[in-house]
This record gives structure tokens, C-alpha cells and sequence, in this order.
């Protein structure tokens, strides 16, 4: 074996054991902190691979951002320290078929679509990168743009409580609904400002 | 270009210089510029600071370290040990493997990566994990309060600072770091050699502001906020542990200054277009250089927290979200645009 | 309001101020290295004028803290062709500094000037019993009281003090008269004008000690010698003898133990500090020949 497929190899069982503890792990945040550990992995896979930006992409984006919202809604909510209960009550097997037949088709996926065909390795510049986005996939990219965007709209939209639109939570008597129009003031402000969206988009993503 | 002074044979002798390199700059970035504050901040207080260690004070760090060692490492009983234990690695790790990305003169680094801004970026942003995880684990109301803040003020100024660098790297045209120290040796604005934070005076304010953010330095410490969340996610640490917390706030202030410098203010170059001699007379001269950027943008840092109040987290919040990411995005589209028009 | 301020321009301000101090001189003082400069009313350490205490027990009796023990005997003084008279002797005058709160009550009632401020205060001490300042140490802290300011220009002298002068210098007067008529000549009257042993005085401001002191110690040699005499027996009659006086004041020299000060000094301890414990120690010493002297009689 190259050295490559060697450490494509260890970053690879890093990454499978990290994912399984994800999933066995009896607390939600260490359940988490897994989940940067797999993600690192990938990552690393990518690294292995050439694609440089797409590796430091994985970092900046999973952990740098979607992992730590996945933490920050965790502590926001409920931040138990020890283990917590059975996360899920339909128990393990359904979780456990839903998952191997995904990666029983994944593999024969990959599998039957390559076939016996090797693919040399190479390092992709940015700058190559950016040649097949911007400029051979530039439609399909853009379209994708406006998607997130519609997602983003979409999320503003439903975080915005007003007035006889959707099922609503019921009311805060002390919030005064009139403020709707008002600048928003510093008390009620978090509340009210779309912060949710973008990361709801960068989950979604 | 220039290639690395670490690109030597056998490989294994290069990373392993390449390692004991990577630490050592860490750790004397953090104590110079940790010494820098000490006294900055004590002269701005109309004070002297230390100045009893060896002379003046210079040894005061060291000796701070000495004593750290022989504190008693306490975990609190109700804390996730593991996770506790941790938490200090994870929030240095980050700084001293982006050192490894970073020009500190011709020649002067470690790895030149295609997308050294990008990873070193990405890389800063996993420090956050640390403080997250200090916080939650700490099993004390006013850490996971300011690991909340901390990953909330992360978030919301991740997305400046990429910005703010974006718009270089649209100007550069490279997203490697000597790269783009290159690319701005040979600019000129309007015929004059400029350094870049002189047209992109925006940015380099932008990336100063969220350097601030993301170090949880004044005025946006709230994540550490010492008289409401006594230290925030740093509460319950003691030793060693803590003294890693603040060698990561000290290297973090190093490297966000290196790569300002290395973004807005010429790099090793004294200034855009004037040269540097060849060899290992270049290399001293534009680590001195380098360093030189590096100490007064760390001193302005210094200069900030000494003045300014602590912002409420909201304002921190509405700052980011409606002032300086709007911001960012006509930076970028300025730049861009100003890019095909030139 | 003046003109509308730029928006940011407070920012700027802060920023000016916080620049402006850190490029003037800070103002800490590098104290073990570089000693304060004390007023010099700076209530330090309470110094006792043993020589002028007269065991009246106002200081004691004032102290809100009850840290000052005043011990003394009676003794009788036989006057020559008339009643025998009794003294307060002071025995054991001792302020206890880990109680006093320096509020200074002592000083400010003391009728005689036994009582003095210092500045002095680092007498800072590993066991808190060493606190007891005892009298020997007490009238060591003497030596370190600066003069009273001095009197404002043109200003008018204390009643008090003005008459203490006349009665001075009518006494003196007469006593020069006095001796004319004996035509024993100026020396009595020279040793009983200024009323301190001026030998002994111009010696130690040769020696360098501070001119408050040196009068202090001059005076103390004075009325040592003064009392010598008046227990010999009346007035001043032989001048020879307060000369005799005064060259065993002389003996005494500085009235420390010039051994020990030396030794200590060349340890490297502060001179004042080295010179106090000298002193001390050579009270220690005197006191035991003292005794020793009693218990050969």
C-alpha cells in the first residue's frame, strides 16, 4: 500500500469509529464532539484525495460553524452533563436498518457507477476549482445560490411571529405586538431579528 | 517565488523542524506579545507593570509559566472530565498548527498551502470549539455562559473576517499567503507602490474589528467578561490548563496580526516595491519586519482594551449583523468590481 | 452643546487620553527600592522622649485602644536641708502597635512633648508579641523624628513658646550674673543656656547625625549630667564635674553599640534600621551593667 492509501485508510476508520460513537454515545454533547472528530476525518479524506480547499471548506464550515451552532442549540436548550436518556424511543433497530440500507446503497452506488476505473490522484488548485464552478458549472452553482436564498427568505419568514399568519406559539402578554412596526429595540431584538436563518441554511447545506 | 528555508531532505527531518519550529514560534509570539500587554496596558493605566522579574519585568511570563506548573490541577466533581481535560488542547492546537501557514519573512514558513488564508480562517474558527467545550463541561453557570457567548460572537463574526479577506484575495488573486505578500510587493495605486490597507481601508477596519471579536478581546470580551461571568468558560481552571487558555489568547492575537500584516501591510516588505537584499541577511531583515507589523498591530489591540468598555452582547450582535457584514459584502462587491474595471 | 461632535469622535477622545498617560511617566512608586517621601507629620511609629516623661498616664488613659502599659516606682530624692522629696521613676513604658490605631490621641495629650510622631514603618515583624515596642525601643524610634516645620515667614511665634524664651533668657541673664559674681565665669552659664550639651551636640551634627537627634541626644546628656548634679547635691558648684559629665556623655559617644552597627551595615542593612538595633542592643547592654552595679552594692 502507498502512503496515501494508508492514511486515507486510518483517517477513514478515525472517522467510521468517531460516527459510530456519535450514535451510541449516551450524551448528546459528546455525541457532538464525535461529530468533529468525523468530520475532521472527512476532511482528512479530502486532504488524502488533493482537494486541499474542499478540506479547509469542511473545517470552516462543519466544525467552524454548523458543529458549533449544533453545540451552542444543545447548551441553549438543554446542557445535562452526564448521560441523558434514550434519545430516540422507536429504539435501535429501525435507526440501525435506515443505516445500513443507506450505506449498502451508497457503496453499490459508488461501486457500480466507477467500476474497475482508477482515478489518478491530483492536487486541485483553487484556482481549478474555481474554473469548474464559476465557469463550467456556473448555472447550476448560481441556482443553487438562490435556493440557500429562498431557504433564508423562507426561514425569516416563518421566524417572524406575526399577527393571525400560521400556527402560532401562544402570545407573550408582555411582548408588545406593536412593535412590530417600531425600530426594533434592544430588549426585544434578539428575538426578532432573523438570526436563525443562516443557520438553518448552513444545516440544510 | 521564494521556496521555504523547510524544504530540505530527508522528509522526515523537515517536519520534524518544521514541529519544533511550529512551537517554538508559538510559544515566543504568545510571551513577547503577552509581555508587550503587561506593559502597554499598565503604562496606559498610569502604572509601571511588572518590573521586578530579570529586568523590567521581561522575565515575568516565564516565571508566571514556572509558577502555573506547580498549581494543583483541579477538576470540579460534577465536571465531564474528559471533556474538561480537553478543552485547553483543543483551543491551542488551532493556533499553533496555523502558525505553520504563516510568512515571517522571504522564505520564512513553514508550508506555503494553495489556500493558506482559507485554512488558516478555517482554523481559527475550530478555537471556538475549545471555549465551547471549557464551558459546557465546567458544570458552572457562568462558564456555559460564556461558552454560549463565545460560540455566538464566533458565528456572527466568522463571516467579516472571511469578507475582509476575501476581498484581498479577489485583489490578489491567490489565496496563498507569501502569494498575496507577493502580489502586493508589485502593487501600485495609481503609480505609486501602496500597500493594500491603504485602498482597502474598509477591510483592513473590518478584519481588525472581527480579529477583536474572534480573540474575545475589548471591547468584545463578553464571552470572558471577568466582573459578570468571572472568566467566563476559564472559571473553573487552574494551572496549567488555564495558563493554555491564555496562550492561546496571546498566540491568537500573534496570528491575527500576522495575517493582517501579511493581508493589508505589506508582509516582510518595509513597503510595496522596495526590495529586500538576497539570503539570509533578507530573511533576518524581514522577520524584523515581519515582527516589527506584527507588535504594533498587537500594541493597537492592547490600545483598544485599555480604553474601551465591554459592549453588551446584543450591541455585539447588531454590530456584526447590520454594520460589518452588509459592510463586507459592498467591500467585496467594490473590490470586485474596481478588479475588472482596472 | 458646542459644535456637533463627528460622529466617532468620542471614540478618538479615549483613545488620546489612554496614549497620553502612556506616554507620560507613570507614577508608581518603586517602593522597596526607592523609598517613599513621607511628609513629615506621616504617622509612622510613635517615639518615645523617655527624658521628658513624667508618668503622668494621660497618653495611657487616653488610648482608645489601651495599648500603651506605663509601669513606675516612687523614689525620694533627699534635698539637702529640707524634706526629702519623691520622683516618678518610669519603669516600663511599651505601646503594644499591633493594637494602636494611630490615631495619635497619645501624641496630641501628652503635656511635656514625650510623644512624637515618625514617619518610620517598616518595623514590620514575624511574631506579633515583637510589636510591643518597649521603651528602649521607643526612644530609639527618637532618632528618627524629623523637625517640626518650620514657622511661616513672619509669622508670630506661640505665645507659650515666646514666654519660655524670655524665662530662658532671663535665667540666663541672671545665672551669668550670677556667675560674674562668682567669677567662676561663663562656663556654668554656657552649659545652662541652651540647655543641652552643646559639646556632645556639635560632635554628632559633625558626625552626621540628624540635628534633631543630636539635640535630642545633646539634651539627654544635659539632663543626665543635670540630674547627676542635682542628686550630688544642690546647685551646680563645680563645674568640673558637669565637664566630667559631659566627657562620659562623650564616652557614651553616639550611645550605640558601634560594634554591632558596623556589623550590621556590612550585612547590608538599611543604615536607620542598623542604627536603631544598635542602639538598642547598647541600651540592653547598659541596662545589665546598670544592674549589675545595683546587685554589686
Amino acid at each position: 500500500m502507498s502512503v496515501p492509501e494508508i492514511v486515507m485508510l486510518a483517517t477513514g476508520v478515525v472517522g467510521g469509529a468517531a460516527a459510530l460513537l456519535v450514535v451510541t454515545s449516551r450524551n448528546v454533547v459528546h455525541s457532538a464532539l464525535y461529530l468533529v472528530v468525523t468530520l475532521l476525518a472527512v476532511a482528512g479524506v479530502f486532504l488524502v484525495l488533493g482537494a486541499e480547499f474542499v478540506a479547509w471548506a469542511q473545517v470552516l464550515v462543519y466544525v467552524g460553524a454548523v458543529v458549533v451552532l449544533l453545540l451552542f442549540g444543545l447548551m441553549l436548550t438543554r446542557a445535562p452533563i452526564g448521560p441523558t436518556g434514550q434519545a430516540n424511543e422507536l429504539g435501535r433497530a429501525l435507526p440501525l436498518a435506515v443505516a445500513l440500507a443507506v450505506f449498502v446503497g451508497l457503496v453499490a452506488l459508488i461501486a457500480t457507477s466507477f467500476g474497475g476505473e482508477t482515478i489518478e490522484l491530483e492536487h486541485v488548485t483553487p484556482a481549478a476549482l474555481g474554473e469548474v464552478l464559476y465557469v463550467a458549472w456556473a448555472l447550476p452553482f448560481m441556482t443553487l445560490g438562490f435556493l440557500l436564498t429562498l431557504a433564508l427568505i423562507g426561514a425569516v419568514v416563518i421566524a417572524r411571529r406575526e399577527e393571525g399568519e400560521g400556527p402560532l406559539p401562544e402570545p407573550d402578554p408582555d411582548e408588545p405586538e406593536a412593535a412590530e412596526a417600531s425600530p426594533p429595540d434592544s430588549s426585544s431584538w434578539p428575538q426578532r431579528q432573523p438570526e436563525p436563518a443562516p443557520d438553518e441554511r448552513e444545516v440544510s447545506a | 517565488m521564494a521556496t521555504s528555508v523547510f524544504a530540505l531532505e530527508p522528509l522526515w527531518l523537515a517536519l520534524l523542524l518544521q514541529a519544533l519550529a511550529a512551537v517554538l514560534l508559538f510559544l515566543i509570539g504568545a510571551l513577547v506579545v503577552g509581555y508587550l500587554e503587561h506593559k502597554v496596558l499598565a503604562h496606559m493605566q498610569d502604572r509601571l507593570g511588572p518590573m521586578e522579574a530579570i529586568w523590567h519585568g521581561i522575565g515575568q511570563l516565564p516565571a508566571d509559566g514556572l509558577k502555573f506548573l506547580q498549581k494543583e490541577d483541579i477538576i470540579p466533581t460534577a465536571a465531564d472530565r474528559w471533556v474538561f481535560a480537553l478543552a485547553p488542547a483543543v483551543a491551542v492546537v488551532p493556533g499553533v498548527v496555523i502558525i505553520a501557514v504563516l510568512p515571517f519573512g522571504p522564505g520564512l514558513w513553514l508550508t506555503d498551502l494553495d489556500a493558506g488564508i482559507f485554512f488558516a480562517l478555517a482554523a481559527s474558527g475550530v478555537t471556538v470549539l475549545g471555549t465551547l467545550m471549557a464551558g459546557w463541561s465546567s458544570a458552572n453557570k457562568f462558564s456555559l455562559m460564556g461558552g454560549l457567548r463565545g460560540a455566538a460572537q464566533l458565528i456572527s463574526y466568522e463571516l467579516p473576517l472571511v469578507l475582509a479577506a476575501a476581498a484581498i484575495v479577489i485583489q490578489a488573486g491567490t489565496l496563498s499567503l507569501p502569494g498575496i505578500v507577493e502580489a502586493q510587493h508589485g502593487f501600485t495605486l495609481f503609480g505609486v507602490p501602496m500597500i493594500y490597507g491603504v485602498p482597502h481601508i474598509i477591510g483592513l477596519g473590518l478584519f481588525f474589528v472581527a480579529a477583536l471579536a474572534e480573540l474575545s478581546r475589548p471591547p468584545f470580551d463578553m464571552p470572558i467578561a471577568d466582573s459578570e461571568l468571572i472568566a467566563g468558560h476559564m472559571t473553573e481552571y487552574t494551572g496549567m490548563r488555564y495558563a493554555f487558555f491564555m496562550l492561546s489568547e496571546y498566540a491568537g492575537m500573534v496570528i491575527l496580526s500576522a495575517l493582517a500584516t501579511v493581508l493589508f501591510l505589506g508582509g516582510w516588505y518595509p513597503w510595496p516595491g522596495v526590495g529586500l537584499p538576497e539570503g539570509a541577511a533578507g530573511m533576518v531583515l524581514g522577520f524584523v519586519i515581519t515582527f516589527a507589523k506584527i507588535l504594533v498591530l498587537s500594541a493597537i489591540m492592547v490600545w483598544l482594551r485599555a480604553t474601551f468598555p465591554r459592549m453588551r452582547e446584543d450591541q455585539l450582535q447588531r454590530l456584526s449583523w447590520s454594520v460589518l457584514i452588509p459592510l463586507g459584502l459592498l467591500n467585496v462587491v467594490l473590490v470586485a468590481t474596481a478588479k475588472v474595471w482596472f | 452643546m458646542a459644535a456637533p461632535s463627528l460622529p466617532g469622535s468620542g471614540l478618538l477622545k479615549g483613545l488620546r487620553v489612554t496614549l497620553k498617560t502612556m506616554l507620560s511617566p507613570a507614577t508608581t512608586a518603586q517602593y522597596p527600592h526607592v523609598k517613599p517621601e513621607l511628609p513629615p507629620r506621616t504617622r509612622g511609629v510613635i517615639a518615645l522622649m523617655e527624658e521628658n516623661c513624667t508618668v503622668c498616664m494621660l497618653c495611657a488613659k487616653e488610648c482608645p485602644d489601651w495599648c500603651i502599659y506605663i509601669d513606675s516606682s516612687k523614689e525620694t530624692v533627699p534635698v539637702e536641708g529640707g524634706r526629702t522629696r519623691t520622683r516618678n521613676v518610669l519603669d516600663r513604658f511599651a505601646i503594644d502597635f499591633a493594637l494602636c490605631m494611630y490615631c495619635g490621641i497619645c501624641v496630641e495629650v501628652c503635656p511635656f512633648d514625650a510623644l512624637f510622631w515618625s514617619p518610620e514603618f517598616e518595623y514590620a515583624e514575624v511574631d506579633i508579641r515583637e510589636l510591643t515596642h518597649e521603651k528602649d525601643r521607643l526612644r530609639a524610634w527618637m532618632d528618627t523624628v524629623p523637625p517640626p516645620p518650620p514657622l511661616e515667614e513672619g509669622a508670630v511665634p506661640p505665645a507659650e513658646i515666646e514666654a519660655g524664651i524670655a524665662a530662658a533668657r532671663k535665667e540666663a541673664e541672671e545665672a551669668a550674673a550670677k556667675a560674674k559674681s562668682v567669677a567662676e565665669g561663663g562656663a556654668a552659664a554656657e552649659a545652662q543656656g541652651p540647655q543641652i550639651d552643646e559639646e556632645l551636640f556639635a560632635r554628632l551634627v559633625a558626625e552626621g547625625t540628624p540635628e534633631r537627634a543630636a539635640r535630642a541626644k545633646a539634651k539627654a546628656a544635659f539632663v543626665k549630667a543635670q540630674k547627676q548634679r542635682a542628686a550630688e547635691g544642690g546647685a551646680p558648684t563645680a563645674p568640673a564635674q558637669g565637664e566630667a559629665k559631659a566627657g562620659e556623655a562623650e564616652a557614651q559617644g553616639p550611645q550605640i553599640d558601634e560594634e554591632l552597627f558596623a556589623r550590621l551595615v556590612a550585612e547590608g542593612t538599611p543604615e536607620r534600621a542598623a542604627r536603631a538595633k544598635a542602639k538598642a542592643a547598647f541600651v540592653k547592654a547598659q541596662k545589665r551593667r546598670e544592674r549589675e552595679e545595683e546587685g554589686g552594692q
